[in-house]
């Protein structure tokens, strides 16, 4: 069999693309995984901690992490992306665009020297624009490659001509302006798709006040907050004025199991309610959580006891209730509206912070994504698959893991990886 | 030759370590330490030049031992590590010495009291660089057949699946016939696909295929051995065969609970969703009102979980039943519906515009059934209704087969409290037991729909064909050794290890333990427990530790 | 004589790669500054940390130690944290019986992502073992007496008996013995501490022996004990085939060790 068919394209680099990176790897499979990010981690390395045990999510990723950049066998391809697929199971030619970064991977010692003299400062994405940073940054702390990048949409030079300060402090020469996006052409014999998902935006549900009042977030926003490594430290603070929150109310189902935005269900959302209640009360055993739910769905392995010793431990309420609105008064307390269960009685609740499960969504471009390799997607713009042929999208040889096949919660993602990693393992070794 | 001869390396990191300690000083400082016969200080230890600078020094110098006092293990160590190698130096006389992001970064305003700190460190990285030995990685060879003990649709997918990549597979499977779970249900959700069509079209490709041996009506009677070497008895009927497999993976699944002594079952007018399912194929439905009750004998103190998949099937029956009788009533009483993601919801929505009647109720005020009605306390509505009715289907959760804590045994792997086989980690290794070289999938795992049980079942293969693809497994080099004079076998090590990685066994001077190098992790919990003080952990003796212990002290041994 | 204030405590601190050793780590990695008194080294797991190696660094005139390991739960190895908190559990309570506080011990759990804990933990430890003052200061002991009682401790903890008790308590006190008995941590502390100090008594009483034929009162006046005591003792310990006597003076019996351990 000819080198280049054995070799796997898999698209993303978050904890599914990681682990059917590494499971192909360990096979003595070579692999491109291609992140478009800086770094690798995905999602999960956003999060502070993990359902349903509770444990560190960097800590148990950062592992992984390493591993994928030392494998041999592993090609890591950050700040890329795919643009062009062609051929068919067995034989695929795939146009890689790499993007440059502006720094030299070999020699950057990830020192920071550079960032404290960047005069640029804008809001940070993996912070969920929770902080500023500069244009030349490290996506997160522990990722990998730990190197830093350059931002080409606000970096000074790279925009207007001027500056080049970082290039003048780094002692390892490694700031490279000259670097340009190159496009790369891969030969592989099957491809996994593992791209996870976006956030639901709340500004699509006006009645919630997201953006409007300051102590209304959503998930991902709580999630960098409550982190150790996140903005403040891990001390869950109002927006508004830095004073702890006490009294939390989570919303669910905020743009899913609805008929305006997205009718399916989230399927992890109330289990991360639980998980952020916990913490905060973890953090402060002042705290005091409102769960506002519809249906609590807890399925999966030791889920049903996690949201038992919630209820029990750690001062968390279930109201079968669906928030009608969100209001604040003058101290920019929220306020929840809901419908009070029997009785049916409207309620109303004042709360320290509001926070909005918002649901797990098709990556915005997606449907580029999904034309560029020939598959189709579902009606909600999920990757379509069959549910017997759960992994396989509708092109042979092209498959599909994590929450970008359907909302998952990370066990299944990371079985779901495995698997698809197997039916590629068995097409490029056909 | 058997002199030792230290070269230290003391890195500037740039300003990241020289902007902040003395580091010629601390160059000097090591040439002074016993062993060391070459020492200096550079820009980029990691560079290219530094490396060069490494390897010269091993050659010239003639070098046994190398440390590189620079940033962190963590990240440098395996690059340090292959230069040794390299430069004709066993990687394992390789020590790092961490005087960056544990010293210079965390000190910055203290550079005198910084300097001393790694002077220490420089010092305790040198005495135990002075004991290492080196250590050679050996590889143990993998049978490349694999044993997949349960012959259901799980159990048959991951069996193809390997067959698929050209792997000989040994399905074994209780019943005398392939299928499991399936061949007791009618149709599927969410596609309403017949249950046996689907058994039929994996069974006949699991046939038909030559790398498959299917051992029907057969029970695993003994497990021995580690990854890559495990010999399997295998009992069917009064044969016995043992088979050796490299790997071996459970996708056994489960029971279904019967409701005995609960809501007045008696498997004619109250019967299980099971039971239902026999009726609808046969046909021999006859009745006008049915109410389904959810959550019977699950999500309660003696079983505290839910079962995943009863909301869905009742659904699946709830449609059936008024698919084929568009009159009839049904009633579903339920605590939570569990319908996740995209295509459940959507089966959700349908079955709720087919006119079935869906009551909430909770876990503090469950159904009572008395003079052929259902009394139920609508939780929403704040009000109780009666439902005369002519089936009652009572839905109950999936639960351990009653012979898995049995067959755990024999594997000598965990189970959970309610009887699913435990994995290596929740989150990150799902399909692994922790004992390498064996794998789980489907609801041996936990309660799992067909969709989920086929991704898994396809997780479990490909995890178990990585052992298999490589032909053989790395043995980890920081084992313990035991010294069997002082051995008691006393067991001890073996209860401590998690892995199964040492066992107590028979040999000629008596019960000794023995380390399965194949499946050891080098943690050294073992070690730090025994008895006798019988083990030595390679790479992190106790003469190593204590070592460093002196150094710090200044105290020479 | 030191002031307390000029006191810099020697800390050693034996961290896991896994969790503890990657917090301080990414405490650096932050730049967050604490003390240099702690001098870390590195361990696979917590669990690699023998209670003699302990007992060694304190030998040796170390102010304080700190094992630090992964969250309970959450060990990379599964479970070696929890043998660990047993091990060290004993390890302090035999510090009791040397006449040291326990609190020269520091057992504790930080996670990968905790950097701002580890410096916590690191910052207050040093200030507790910077109160404590320089080894043994709390006791009225020499310093040579001191380490003959740590050397003591540090065989008791090599013994057979304590080691095997220690890596079953687990076992014993949360699944069951051979016989179907469950143990209450309770009994089983009790237990453990009876042992301990027995074991404890016989170390010092052989260790105070030396190369020497001793009776039972000049045993006793050296280690301090009542002659009664010291009696029992050689009991067993002759039993045991570790001393035998070798004269008699007077009506005293000479013991002497044999030699074995």
């Amino acid at each position: 069999m000819e080198e280049k068919t054995r070799a796997v394209l898999v698209i993303g680099g978050g904890i599914a693309g990681i682990q059917a990176a590494l499971d192909l790897g360990d096979m003595g499979i070579k692999v491109h995984l291609v992140e478009r990010k800086p770094a690798i981690g995905g999602r999960m390395a956003q999060l502070d901690k993990t359902f349903p045990t509770n444990d560190c999510s960097i800590c148990i990723l950062a592992p992984k992490l390493a591993d994928c950049f030392r494998q041999p066998n592993i090609t890591l391809h950050t700040l890329s992306e795919v643009k062009n697929v062609t051929g068919q199971m067995g034989d695929f030619s795939v146009k890689l665009r790499k993007y440059a970064r502006f720094v030299k991977e070999n020699e950057c010692t990830n020192c920071g020297e550079c960032a404290t003299k960047c005069p640029v400062k804008v809001p940070d994405e993996f912070d969920m624009e929770l902080r500023k940073r500069e244009a030349i940054y490290p996506y997160y702390l522990q990722g990998v490659p730990a190197v830093m990048t350059i931002d080409r949409e606000n970096c000074l030079y790279l925009t207007r001509g001027v500056c080049r300060i970082c290039e003048k402090f780094c002692t390892r020469k490694a700031i490279d302006f000259e670097q340009k996006d190159t496009d790369i052409t891969l030969h592989v014999g099957a491809v996994i798709v593992a791209t996870g998902f976006d956030p639901f935006d709340p500004s699509g549900i006006p009645q919630y006040g997201y953006k409007r009042y300051r102590n209304v977030i959503m998930s991902l926003e709580y999630e960098r907050l409550i982190c150790a490594s996140g903005p403040t430290g891990g001390h869950l603070t109002r927006p508004s004025d830095k004073k702890p929150a006490e009294t939390i109310a989570f919303i669910q189902c905020v743009g899913s199991r609805d008929i305006k935005n997205n009718r399916y269900c989230s399927s992890v959302c109330c289990m991360h309610a639980t998980k952020e209640a916990m913490l905060a009360y973890e953090h402060n055993p002042k705290v005091k959580s409102y769960i506002f739910y519809i249906d609590l769905r807890a399925a999966g392995k030791g889920f049903q006891k996690y949201v038992a010793r919630g209820e029990q431990e750690y001062n968390i309420s279930y109201i079968r209730s669906r928030a009608a609105k969100i209001t604040e008064d003058q101290k920019e307390n929220p306020i929840v509206w809901y419908e009070e269960p029997q009785s049916s009685k409207t309620k109303k609740m004042t709360v320290d912070l509001a926070v909005l499960a918002t649901s797990l969504m098709p990556r915005k471009d997606v449907e580029e994504l999904a034309k560029v390799l020939g598959v189709e997607l579902d009606e909600y713009n999920f990757f379509k698959t069959n549910p017997l042929s759960p992994l396989d999208t509708t092109r042979p040889g092209i498959f599909v893991c994590g929450c970008c096949r359907e909302p998952t919660d990370i066990p299944e993602s990371v079985a779901q990886a495995s698997g698809a990693s197997g039916r590629a393992a068995e097409t490029v070794m056909r | 030759m058997n002199e030792v001869r230290v070269g230290v390396f003391v890195c500037h990191c740039g300003t990241n370590i020289g902007g902040f300690l003395d580091v010629p000083e601390l160059a000097k400082y090591a040439l002074n330490l016993p062993n060391v016969v070459f020492a200096k200080d550079n820009q980029y230890t990691c560079s290219e030049a530094g490396l060069t600078e490494i390897k010269n020094a091993i050659a010239e110098k003639k070098l046994n031992r190398v440390v590189v006092a620079s940033c962190t293990p963590r990240t440098h160590e395996p690059l340090f590590m292959s230069t040794c190698k390299d430069a004709g130096l066993n990687p394992y006389l390789f020590q790092f010495v961490n005087i960056r992001d544990q010293c210079s970064w965390v000190h910055m305003q203290d550079r005198e009291r910084a300097t001393e700190k790694a002077k220490a460190l420089i010092r305790m990285g040198v005495a135990r660089a002075v004991l290492l030995e080196p250590l050679e990685e050996t590889e143990v060879e993998v049978n490349p057949c694999a044993l997949v003990i349960g012959g259901g649709i799980t159990g048959m997918t991951c069996a193809l699946s390997l067959a698929n990549r050209g792997f000989e597979v040994k399905l074994i499977e209780k019943e005398d016939r392939l299928g499991g779970t399936l061949n007791s249900l009618y149709k599927l959700y969410p596609t309403n696909e017949e249950a046996s069509r689907l058994v039929q079209e994996k069974t006949r490709e699991v046939e038909k295929n030559p790398k498959i041996e299917v051992l029907a009506s057969s029970e695993v009677k003994e497990v021995e051995g580690f990854v890559g070497n495990y010999n399997v008895t295998v009992r069917q009927g009064e044969k016995e065969r043992l088979f050796k497999a490299g790997v071996i993976i459970v996708a056994t699944g489960a029971e279904t609970l019967k409701p005995v002594d609960m809501y007045g079952y008696d498997g004619k007018t109250v019967v299980t969703q099971l039971e239902l399912e026999r009726m609808l194929k046969g046909g021999r439905l006859n009745a006008d009102t049915v109410v389904m009750i959810q959550c019977v004998g699950s999500r309660n103190e003696k079983r505290a979980y839910c079962s995943k998949v009863c909301c869905l099937t009742a659904l699946k029956n709830a449609m059936l039943i008024k698919e084929a009788n568009p009159d009839a009533q049904v009633f579903v009483l339920y605590r939570d519906m569990v319908t996740q993601g995209t295509k459940y919801e959507d089966y959700y929505g349908k079955a709720r515009e087919t006119g079935i009647t869906f009551i909430k109720y909770s876990l503090e005020r469950q159904p009572v059934l008395e003079n052929g009605s259902v009394r139920v306390y609508d939780e929403p509505l704040g009000e109780e209704l009666i439902l005369p009715y002519d089936l009652v289907v009572l839905s109950t959760p999936m639960i351990a087969h009653n012979d898995s804590r049995d067959l755990a045994q024999k594997m000598k792997v965990p189970v959970d409290e309610n009887g699913f086989f435990l994995e290596a980690h929740v989150k990150l290794r799902p399909v692994d037991f922790a004992t390498d070289g064996i794998y789980m999938c489907g609801c041996a795992h936990w309660p799992a729909n067909l969709s989920e049980s086929i991704s898994q079942a396809y997780g479990a293969a490909s995890r178990a064909s990585i052992p298999m693809s490589v032909g053989h497994v790395k043995t980890e080099p920081l084992i313990p050794v035991i010294d069997e004079d002082k051995c008691s076998g006393c067991g001890l090590c073996e209860l401590t290890c998690p892995f199964k990685a040492i066992q107590v066994e028979e040999t000629e001077k008596g019960r000794k333990a023995k380390v399965m190098a194949a499946s050891c992790k080098g943690c050294g919990a073992c070690g730090a427990g025994c008895p006798e003080r019988a083990i030595t952990m390679r790479h992190f003796t106790d003469e190593q530790l204590v070592a460093q212990v002196f150094a710090l002290a200044e105290v020479t041994p | 004589m030191t002031l307390q204030e000029d006191f810099e405590p020697d800390i050693l601190g034996f961290l896991c790669n896994w969790c503890s050793y990657a917090s301080a780590d990414l405490a650096g990695v932050s730049r967050m500054q604490y003390p240099p008194n702690v001098k870390i080294i590195r361990v696979m797991c917590s669990a690699r940390v023998d209670p003699t190696i302990v007992l060694e660094a304190f030998i040796q005139g170390l102010d304080g130690v700190m094992v630090l390991g992964c969250h309970l739960g959450t060990c990379h190895y599964m479970t070696g944290n929890y043998y660990t908190e047993r091990r060290m559990k004993t390890t302090k309570n035999v510090l009791k019986n040397v006449g040291l506080s326990p609190e020269r011990l520091r057992v504790d759990w930080v996670s990968a992502a905790e950097g701002e804990r580890f410096v916590s933990l690191v910052r207050e430890f040093t200030e507790k073992v910077r109160k404590l003052g320089p080894l043994g200061k709390e006791t009225d002991l020499e310093l040579e007496q001191l380490k003959t009682r740590l050397t003591a401790a540090k065989e008791a903890l090599a013994q057979q008996r304590i080691r095997w008790l220690v890596g079953r308590e687990r076992e014993l006190v949360e699944d069951k013995n051979v016989f179907g008995e469950k143990v209450s941590q309770e009994e089983f502390d009790q237990l453990m501490f009876q042992t301990i100090e027995k074991e404890f008594a016989k170390r010092r009483i052989l260790l105070s022996m030396g190369e020497d034929a001793l009776s039972v009162r000049e045993i006793a006046q050296i280690v301090g004990a009542s002659p009664r005591e010291v009696l029992r003792n050689m009991v067993f310990l002759e039993r045991a085939g570790l001393v035998s006597v070798v004269r008699i003076e007077g009506n005293s019996p000479k013991y002497q060790r044999t030699g074995g351990s």
